[in-house]
């Protein structure tokens, strides 16, 4: 297995993530009892979901991938394997470098303190000295533009305050491989564009990987280069942008014309 | 093998892990009016309740092995505030702290750490108003005080690993935490906080007490401010709670083990 890692290192393209073969299952229990006792008694039984099918693909430095797929294709459960918060059942993930990660919306924000307080707590997560976040503090503040609220407690906040704040920290602390999921379609129109244009800034500026999880298709079009399309955990598509797109919404088509036939 | 991942994730985040400790105690206490006075304010309720259910109440007799009632009350209490913050709100972090475990990549297995340091700071500062109160009781300082430290330590590390234990369960299952819940107030009357071990006269039944971990922690604490006793004049008990402390920690790298992957799914 190492030997193939230098191999593909030598050739000149720089794969940033990679996934082989890899396939997560979750265990679905009766209840919450039954998941208690599975702890000390393997044989509490449990209907096995596949949400990754045997995964493969890889992704280059500096690309911007979107992900499309109905709700439950495993694109969610995808950039959360990236991220390192959930675990592979089978098979390899490799992922070389920060990953700053928008997961359903928020930024894994703590509800009861405030948005500056979680400005601070995120930066000393990620690693960040104090003194560096302070000097990010003000450019992030900006960037939210929530006025008031960034010295409420999260936990007032409406769901497109906090996109905001979340998007606004994540791509002010110099990420390697941004990760968006769905966060963008809570934000208005005016934020977006922001947002486009400051993504296609960095991106054009360093070598910041983009993976991005969308239902708008207009917004894949505004950010990406490169789509790949996922049905029931496997990887169905994988081209650039547009014909994706295409495929997706015919595939979209299909379905409801079926439907309003069948009706 | 997992003992190792676990303290070499501490080490590596050691500034997130003070930095989180801070903010959790900061977090407990900022939410009300109040603020830091309930830190205080609680205990202190909960003391005067029992002083005067016992002391004016059921008039117990003058004192405790020559002690004030409130005196030696007090002295063995303050540990119990600590574990009963630890048996509820610390079988309760990973659930309070799930968007460290499902929104980012964190070292999960340091939250039972930083939420037990917070409660710890919590102690602390009741201790030093136990010192007061002993003080202004007239009760001269001894030396003996100077094993409080590593009846602290002692209690701290039980207390982490009971935590990472529990909390790990009770993110699995909330039947866990409801169990742990209705547990917390025989655990207290039943380990010799109230009354002292001594009154018990079969022999195996003081046996069984005292190899209650809790039991041991309080005692501690009374043999610093009440028994003025060293911790190696009992080394039966001692060595007990030791392995009582290993036994803990396996327990907790076993569920932890074996359960570290299924917790980002189930939250």
């Amino acid at each position: 297995m190492s030997k193939d890692i230098k191999e593909e290192k030598k050739e000149k393209e720089d794969p940033i993530i990679e996934f082989r073969h890899v396939t997560k299952t979750y265990k679905l229990y009766k209840n919450d009892k039954k998941r208690l006792m599975a702890v000390f008694n393997k044989r509490i039984k449990y209907i096995p979901k596949k949400a990754i099918d045997d995964l493969s693909f890889k992704i280059n430095r500096g690309e911007a991938v979107a992900f499309l797929g109905k709700n439950g294709a495993g694109k969610s459960t995808l950039l959360k394997i990236v991220t390192g918060v959930t675990y592979p059942t089978s098979g390899e993930v490799i992922v070389n470098g920060r990953v700053s990660a928008l997961l359903e919306l928020t930024a894994g924000f703590d509800m009861e303190m405030t948005g500056r307080e979680n400005i601070y707590l995120k930066g000393q997560i990620m690693g960040i000295r104090d003194q560096e976040i302070h000097e990010l503090e003000q450019t992030i503040v900006d960037f939210a533009d929530i006025g008031e609220y960034i010295d409420q407690p999260v936990r007032s906040y409406s769901s497109g305050m906090k996109a905001r704040l979340g998007f606004a920290i994540n791509i002010n602390t110099h990420p390697e491989i941004l990760i968006i999921d769905e966060a963008l379609s809570v934000g208005d129109k005016a934020f977006r564009n922001k947002c486009v244009t400051k993504v296609n800034e960095i991106m054009f500026s360093g070598d910041v990987t983009l993976l991005f999880v969308t239902h708008s298709t207009s917004m894949a079009l505004d950010f990406c280069k490169r789509g790949i399309l996922l049905k029931n955990g496997a990887l169905v598509y994988d081209s650039d942008i547009e014909s994706t797109v295409e495929l997706y919404e015919s595939a979209i088509e299909v379905k409801s014309k079926e439907k309003k036939e069948n009706a | 093998m997992e003992l190792k991942n676990l303290i070499k994730d501490h080490i590596v985040w050691r500034h997130q892990i003070f930095k989180l400790a801070k903010s959790d105690l900061i977090k407990t206490y900022s939410g009300a009016a109040l603020g830091w006075a309930w830190a205080i304010i609680k205990p202190a309720v909960t003391i005067f309740v029992y002083w005067f259910a016992f002391s004016i109440g059921l008039r117990q007799r003058a004192g405790i092995e020559g002690f004030p009632f409130f005196l030696w009350l007090i002295a063995g209490i303050i540990s119990w505030f600590y574990i009963q913050e630890m048996l509820t709100q610390g079988t309760n972090s990973m659930r309070k702290y799930k968007h460290l475990i499902t929104k980012m990549k964190f070292p999960v297995g340091t939250i039972p750490t930083f939420v037990s340091m917070s409660k710890l700071v919590v102690h602390l500062v009741l201790l030093l108003i136990v010192f007061v109160i002993y003080i202004a009781f007239g009760e001269p300082l001894t030396i003996y005080y100077l094993q409080l430290p590593i009846y602290m330590l002692l209690m701290f590390l039980f207390c982490t690993g009971w935590t990472l234990f529990g909390s790990v369960l009770a993110a699995i299952s909330r039947d866990f935490s409801n169990l742990v819940k209705s547990c917390t107030t025989a655990l207290f009357w039943l380990s010799g906080i109230m009354w002292p071990v001594t009154k018990i006269h079969s022999h195996i039944g003081r046996m069984i007490l005292k190899a209650n971990p809790i039991t041991f922690t309080v005692e501690g604490y009374r043999n610093c401010f009440v028994h003025h006793v060293w911790i190696w004049q009992e080394p039966k008990e001692l060595l007990v709670y030791l392995c009582e402390l290993v036994i803990m920690w396996i327990l907790a790298l076993w569920v932890f083990k074996k359960l570290k992957k299924d917790m980002p799914d189930v939250l």
